[in-house]
């Protein structure tokens, strides 16, 4: 949480607030989320439905956050080349995708059809946001984008994203181990650590050269 | 027009590959969730219906 104010200051401080605009709101509602979430979970507890309701419906939130944010820098590196509306256009077709995937999932279980659906576009947007980000990064690659805040930043949501999936093969393979349940809660830290550390050593016009690979002749 | 086409052939590239990749990750789990936003712990079952 202290990272989250930290780095939601510094952009402020920085002049940065505007121009990362969808990092800052997900990171804000990240905030109020879990300020919610500990509100629930203080009254009522960690099995009880309420907290249940609370978790999921602020998680699907958080999640189409997270995806706007990457979207946004992905249309920040697309932008040079005049393809930004391009970008909307598949962010748009993603999110209506991915939204009629999930309903067409869950649309048998019409008993609980609100809180399956939450969970399961949740899911469903995180796996999307994992490929996402992994292309983005090609592209940043491909296009030798040297703007260190948009690399450190998109290499960023690939390490919170990756480590999330082993995460969960870890939850998996060893669910006996306590410490695999605060793998999560451990993570969750991550993503706004890393985002104010380079808001904080890096300016705007800070730049950086990707590495390449480079075929040895023999 | 065909960068309209080209937009809606990724949307629905990317849409078959994350699923793909959920359904490769998600094929072995025994009920376990991934729950990506927050430091908050997760809740041990999804709430009944209303």
């Amino acid at each position: 949480m202290c990272a989250g104010v930290c780095f939601v200051s510094c952009s402020i401080l920085r002049a940065s607030f505007l121009k990362y605009f969808f990092l800052n709101f997900y990171i804000i509602l990240s905030l109020f989320a879990d300020l919610l979430r500990q509100f629930v979970l203080r009254f009522y507890g960690l099995d009880s439905p309420e907290y249940g309701y609370a978790y999921y419906y602020t998680d699907c939130l958080l999640t189409v956050a997270l995806f706007v944010a990457v979207i946004s820098l992905a249309s920040r590196v697309f932008g040079e080349l005049n393809l930004g509306r391009y970008i909307r256009l598949v962010a748009v077709l993603l999110l209506l995708g991915t939204t009629a995937f999930s309903y067409a999932v869950v649309a048998q279980s019409a008993h609980r059809l609100a809180t399956m659906f939450a969970f399961e576009l949740s899911q469903n947007l995180y796996f999307v946001g994992l490929v996402l980000t992994y292309l983005l990064w090609g592209a940043i690659l491909k296009l030798q984008e040297s703007r260190t805040r948009v690399v450190q930043m998109v290499l960023s949501l690939g390490l919170y994203f990756s480590a999330y999936a082993g995460s969960f093969a870890l939850a998996n393979l060893a669910p006996k181990y306590v410490i695999v349940q605060y793998l999560g809660p451990i993570l969750g830290c991550f993503l706004p650590i890393s985002w104010a550390l380079t808001i904080m050593r890096h300016s705007e016009d800070s730049r950086l050269t990707t590495a390449r690979l480079v075929a040895v002749p023999r | 027009m065909s960068r309209k086409l080209s937009a809606l052939a990724l949307a629905l590239g990317i849409l078959v590959g994350a699923m793909e990749l959920k359904t490769l990750v998600t094929a072995h789990s025994k009920s376990a969730v991934i729950m990506a936003n927050g430091v908050s712990p997760v809740p041990i079952k999804l709430p009944p219906a209303n």
